[in-house]
């Protein structure tokens, strides 16, 4: 008897409108768990080396994690993995919502979609039964239409993936859209399925259950956990009462929070768009994640009307990183996000890379730090691919390489950076430097909880010395979290020792903390042996010149660079790789790889 | 490598090592404490007091391969590099509180009966071995039983903390010594501890 797991896996072949059972590799689960593990495992055997992100034989795998849809805290998430179009490297991105719980309750795991179809189409899936619906009449619509649709054809009680009109016109920057609300965000997944003609993943009805080892146990170790979470004030109360947002007037306090595309580190408006002013302001009520105590969400009010968000992330790209103050203007530019299935972050990025170049007028454009007026004409125009909107959507690096003006594009292979200023957090430029699909927050390991959260203890965020070692755990972790799979939020509250019981309780199998960190370093080792087989080497773990040559000019981070290459070396030496970054023989045999 | 490069972990090292002192972990001259950096290990001296620790305390050598610095390195440098080569750990803490020493010869494992103890452990497994220090036997168990738990303690000897950070480390060395002493004074005072300890948590 399988626990944890549900022992199947669907693959459906779109060129030919073909669906096949296969059962899941039991010794697989078991090294790789899930979500991200498994995905990458499946991405690395099944894909062709240097295989083109749009090429039908790409993949796009959706993997559940043991713990989804179990009673464990935030266990309603799973995860994509694909090749990306955007940065070229193996990608992987993972959401919350409904849909993952479900899946897994139609009794999978994993959900591996190749091929291409000749045109629009949906999967509709009703437990064991899966379905092609014709997507004539679903193509163009944007999000809030294409749920319209979807709830009147197949019920109310339907949930769904979609892209939106950003990922059928392939925009590198685009998302695929979770119920609506949530994303699969950042690399241009979206436009990986748009290139498949796949506009929806429909699930009608969930009935089955996952099978629990020993019950009696995992209620302990649910109720443990849950005490934990109610303790912690991030899970009770910052996310709960301000979501996300929550770190906007931190993060500009401490020095760190982009400001007009990096050029400054903090945001002299920053508390008209905090968390603290969307809660008087515009929030409306909270909302989450199925199976998630925390509920983070919230639904806003804007001027044009009601959406989800926007999160720190979004309010930080399309804010403060375009020098825009206007909390209404910002949560609606975050809406029409949603709605065309628009990545925030990246969004944000090339909008306030073009901002510069217009300012050093190497481009000429209306597009002007801190000028709002046209900035939701300029997410429609990448949505569509419309006028100067068509090198946007290739995101920064490819439009600012158009202007020879690649320095200002805030990238790391190809992956614009998020919201944290890494001259003041030196662990986390390092991060964004080794992260598997560029510059990332979550990928690259979170060192803002240890350099500025004192999550679980605070270190010094200037230093250099140590941070490659205890970066390097902290991925190891955060990957092992990624395939379970868990919201990262819980984690402020729960260490890898809870996560060990609890998967120990699910499975029957008797998993240690120390096991958990030992499948999140296969993980990562193999995400690195994907990346160089793509041709990626040591010199692509870098940052932008501005991070590593120009010295902040104000703030609390005054005067640093970042200052990559003695991290990295220790980084290196600390996994086993070799000076060029690639893991050596001894490394690999040690993790099975 | 120019000293400078570790001059803030020496300084993390002289505070820690005056912490572990004062909040009276150790002895004048015992316990030991070690931090991975890279493929390397910084441990303090054998014979070093930790509460007046000077740079020259602080002994770099491989965590795998020796050099010459094992020659004034803590005699327990063996066990430091067995935890830190087989567990994530990169900072362990070895101290001698009074308490959790006095209570691993009479328990067989430590369940906290405290809040804040209960809240960070649950349990404190005690190992016991015929030669409790610098062993090959303590070498080869010690990191098998902190792939779970933040703190163990050997059987007479005293504890060994684990975390990413010294501070981290110091943090569960002292919460173990603290789950003793409120285990200690409860029972003086008459206590009944089965009523106390949560039975569930001998599966933690």
């Amino acid at each position: 008897m399988l626990y944890g797991w549900m022992g199947q896996i669907i693959e459906v072949d779109l060129s030919v409108r073909q669906v096949k059972f296969i059962p899941l590799d039991r010794a697989q689960a078991k090294i790789y768990l899930g979500g991200r593990g498994l995905g990458a495992r499946i991405l690395y055997d099944r894909v062709l080396p240097k295989i083109k992100p749009f090429d039908p034989d790409n993949l796009l795998i959706f993997t559940t994690g043991p713990l989804t849809a179990t009673t464990s805290p935030t266990s309603g998430r799973f995860s994509l993995t694909t090749k990306s179009p955007l940065t070229g490297t193996i990608f992987e991105s993972n959401s919350g919502e409904k849909w993952g719980y479900r899946f897994k309750k139609c009794g999978f795991d994993a959900l591996i979609i190749k091929g291409s179809a000749d045109r629009p189409v949906n999967l509709i899936i009703s437990n064991d039964r899966i379905e092609f619906e014709e997507a004539n009449d679903y193509w163009g619509l944007g999000l809030h239409q294409t749920k319209q649709k979807i709830l009147s054809r197949h019920g109310e009680g339907a949930v769904f993936l979609a892209i939106g009109p950003a990922g059928e016109n392939k925009v590198l920057i685009s998302c695929i859209m979770n119920n609506g609300r949530r994303a699969l965000g950042r690399g241009g997944v979206g436009a990986v399925m748009g290139s498949k003609k796949l506009k929806a993943i429909v699930i009608k009805e969930a009935t089955g259950s996952v099978p629990i080892a020993d019950p009696e146990q995992m209620k302990f170790i649910v109720y443990e956990s849950n005490k934990m979470l109610r303790a912690h004030p991030m899970t009770s109360k910052g996310l709960p009462e301000f979501g996300t947002s929550v770190l906007v007037n931190v993060i500009n306090e401490v020095g760190i929070f982009p400001t007009r595309n990096f050029q400054q580190t903090q945001f002299a408006e920053a508390s008209k768009i905090s968390g603290e002013t969307i809660a008087e302001k515009i929030f409306v009520k909270r909302t989450g994640c199925a199976g998630c105590s925390i509920q983070c969400g919230r639904i806003t009010r804007t001027s044009a009307g009601e959406g989800e968000g926007p999160e720190f992330e979004s309010v930080w790209a399309l804010g403060a990183n375009c020098g825009i103050s206007d909390l209404d203007l910002v949560a609606r530019a975050s809406h029409l996000c949603n709605e065309l299935g628009l990545d925030t972050i990246s969004t944000g990025g090339v909008l306030a890379c073009a901002m510069e170049l217009s300012q050093r007028k190497i481009i000429k454009t209306d597009l002007k730090f801190g000028v709002s007026k046209n900035l939701l004409d300029y997410i429609k125009k990448i949505a569509f691919r419309k006028g100067i909107g068509n090198e946007l959507a290739e995101g920064s690096r490819r439009f600012a390489c158009k202007y020879k003006a690649e320095k200002y594009a805030m990238q790391v292979k190809g992956l614009d950076l998020p919201a944290y200023d890494p001259r003041g957090s030196q662990g986390m430029g390092l991060s964004y430097a080794t992260s598997p699909r560029g510059a990332c927050h979550l990928r690259g390991g979170y060192m803002i909880g240890a350099e500025i959260l004192g999550v679980p203890k605070m270190i010094n965020r200037f230093s250099r010395t140590g941070k490659g070692s205890y970066l390097a755990e902290i991925q190891n972790a955060e990957a092992a979290i990624d395939s379970l799979i868990a919201c990262r939020f819980a984690t402020f509250a729960l260490g890898t020792s809870y996560w060990a019981r609890l998967i120990s309780a699910v499975t029957g199998l008797n998993y240690t903390s120390e096991d958990l960190i030992a499948v999140g370093e296969r993980i990562i080792n193999l995400e690195r042996l994907y990346n160089l087989r793509e041709g990626f080497t040591y010199k692509d773990d870098t940052l932008p010149s501005r991070l590593l040559k120009e010295k902040v000019l104000a703030g609390p981070a005054k005067g640093y660079v970042v200052d990559l290459q003695p991290m990295l070396e220790e980084y290196y030496q600390f996994r086993g790789w070799d000076k060029r970054g690639v893991p050596t023989e001894k490394k690999l045999k040690l993790l099975n790889l | 490598m120019p000293k400078k490069k570790y001059q803030d972990v020496y300084e993390e090292f002289k505070k820690i090592g005056q912490a572990i002192f004062l909040a009276g972990l150790n002895n004048s001259h015992s316990g030991n404490m070690s931090l991975r950096i890279g493929d390397q290990i910084l441990i303090t001296r054998r014979g070093s007091m930790l509460g007046f620790l000077k740079d020259t305390d602080i002994i770099k050598t491989g965590l795998s391969r020796n050099d010459s610095g094992v020659a004034l390195a803590s005699s327990e440098l063996g066990i430091h590099r067995a935890i830190l080569n087989n567990t994530s750990a990169l900072a362990v803490v070895h101290t001698h509180p009074l308490t959790a020493t006095a209570l691993s010869l009479v328990m067989p494992e430590i369940i906290a009966i405290d809040v804040e103890g209960s809240y960070y452990f649950r349990k404190i497994p005690v190992l016991s071995f015929e030669f409790g220090s610098a062993s090959k036997e303590m070498e080869e168990k010690l990191p098998v039983t902190l792939k779970n738990y933040k703190s163990v303690m050997v059987k007479g000897h005293g504890a060994f903390s684990i975390g990413q950070t010294l501070e981290e480390a110091f943090q569960y060395a002292h919460i173990t010594e603290n789950i003793a002493q409120i285990i200690y004074r409860a029972k003086v005072m008459g206590a009944d501890l089965s009523q106390l300890q949560n039975a569930k948590y001998l599966k933690w």
